[in-house]
């Protein structure tokens, strides 16, 4: 078997421009995930007791449901139920934003219950409110600790896009789906994506790691 | 019983009446009455889970208390909420596990107070930062982020944080517990150098001879009372209450 990588050379406008859709919904996708999650987080660590109920219910259902049903709930059960038609895309950032930012508000409360009581207790003793306790020293401990967890949960939300191309977007996946099958060569198109993820990812979880190693004494307390 | 400030109208600083705190089942506080005045230092021993601990945070309202009062300078004490963060800012607190906190350098822990409760601005706040850090020996530390301070020197810093906020009283939980041998010294001598300048303070620990040779009047808890309190020389040289020299001797303590 001899491999050609020719049509992916020809195509390679085609897929950038889909590697592109890839990062942004990736980056769309994470900036929508940590401001829900993060105020799901907090909510659950500081939020009015009734509020914990349905909340602790959304994370466990996201948990328990695959991130693929959800897409498909969201971009074809959504129309029928409320009659309102999402673009692929929007569908795409809704379902992966609702199943990242779950496991984000996880991240953030083991963060923020990580710190000691101890600190909390000393800023209060400073005459501090609860408010600006939790801002000015229980979040940027939890922060630093958060940060090998949100390295993994990052990479997660880049490579879940790959699963909007059942809906059609025309993310890196979709593309290369679309070149394996006019070019004939799905060995090349598939082996060329593997590396395109890879390549893409690995930097990100080394750059998440490093920054950790060199906060992680920030964060201890 | 004799106390060094014995005149009547010396200045009460904190009033203990009857106090009360419950954990659950177990009775932390059980009926305690006690005064500390103006530039006395106040040593509180006793057996661990005695009560001393939680009187502390009872005082400036990190816990609540379930009867009793206290007050500070003649007013009751608020049980929760807005006003007791007006009364937090009047006493300063050092834990036995120091609590700095580690995301910030030693000069901005001690700024934090001031910075973010008194708004004062960032000049001003981290000039009485870094003269509260001389004042503790560590002016050479200001940069240094509690990672990289012995516990002796974070000890030293916390204290410097809770004087930051200019408090008419300290309350010192367990200081030297949680800290080496050969750096308890260091931080003993600061909490002696702010006796002699005439701070207020309210002492848990298990430094006996700190306690003799510091305290103004010691207080020995057991089982959430006060089983007898008056001035060093009676506590440590001729207690009252059997309990006590059992307590003492338990310590090795030989007077």
């Amino acid at each position: 078997m001899s491999l050609d990588f020719s049509p992916i050379l020809q195509s390679w406008q085609f897929l950038l421009g889909g590697l592109g859709l890839t990062l942004g919904l990736a980056a769309l996708t994470v900036l929508c995930s940590l401001v829900l999650g993060g105020a799901i987080g907090l909510a659950r660590c500081y939020g009015p007791a009734w509020l914990r109920l349905p909340l602790v219910f959304y994370i466990d259902s996201m948990r328990s449901v695959p991130v693929l049903v959800v897409l498909v709930w969201t971009y074809f059960a959504l129309p029928i139920v409320t009659g309102a038609v999402l673009p692929p895309f929007w569908a795409g950032l809704i379902a992966l934003t609702a199943q990242i930012a779950a496991y984000m508000a996880e991240i953030v409360r083991a963060g923020v219950e990580s710190v000691r009581p101890g600190q909390t207790r000393a800023a209060l003793a400073l005459g501090m409110s609860r408010a600006q306790a939790v801002r000015q020293v229980v979040l940027p401990q939890a922060v630093v600790r958060m940060l090998p967890a949100f390295g993994s949960i990052l990479s997660i939300a880049i490579k879940d896009t790959a699963i909007a191309s059942v809906i059609a977007v025309p993310e890196y996946l979709n593309r290369s789906q679309t070149l394996a099958g006019e070019s004939f060569r799905p060995i090349e198109v598939y082996l060329t994506a593997m590396a395109v993820y890879f390549i893409t990812l690995f930097p990100v979880t080394r750059t998440v790691d490093i920054a950790y190693a060199r906060l992680a004494h920030l964060g201890r307390s | 019983m004799t106390r060094q400030n014995d005149e009547p109208d010396a200045h009460v600083v904190l009033a203990y009446r009857d106090v009360h705190k419950q954990f659950g089942d177990f009775v932390a506080l059980a009926g305690v009455s006690m005064e500390v005045r103006k530039t006395e230092v106040v040593c509180l021993i006793g057996p661990s889970g005695s009560g001393k601990s939680t009187l502390l945070r009872c005082t400036n309202g990190l816990e609540s208390i379930d009867g009793g009062e206290i007050t500070l300078d003649g007013q009751v004490l608020p049980r929760h909420g807005r006003g007791m963060r007006a009364v937090r800012q009047r006493m300063g607190m050092v834990f036995q596990n120091f609590e700095l906190f580690p995301h910030m350098t030693a000069l901005a822990n001690v700024a934090s107070g001031p910075l973010t409760v008194l708004r004062l601005p960032r000049g001003e706040a981290e000039a009485r930062a870094s003269a509260l850090l001389a004042k503790v020996g560590l002016a050479d530390k200001a940069a240094s982020y509690p990672s990289n301070l012995s516990g002796g020197q974070q000890q030293r810093v916390a204290i410097a944080r809770a004087l930051a906020m200019q408090p008419e009283v300290m309350l010192f939980d367990e200081p030297t517990s949680a800290l080496d041998p050969e750096t308890i010294g260091e931080v003993l001598n600061v909490m002696k150098a702010l006796a002699e300048e005439g701070m207020t303070m309210l002492v848990v620990t298990h430094e006996m001879s700190f306690a003799r040779r510091v305290a103004d009047h010691v207080v020995v808890f057991e089982r959430g009372t006060i089983i007898e309190q008056g001035p060093p020389a009676q506590i440590f040289d001729a207690p009252l209450v059997p309990r006590t020299r059992d307590f003492l001797s338990h310590l090795g303590w030989e007077g």
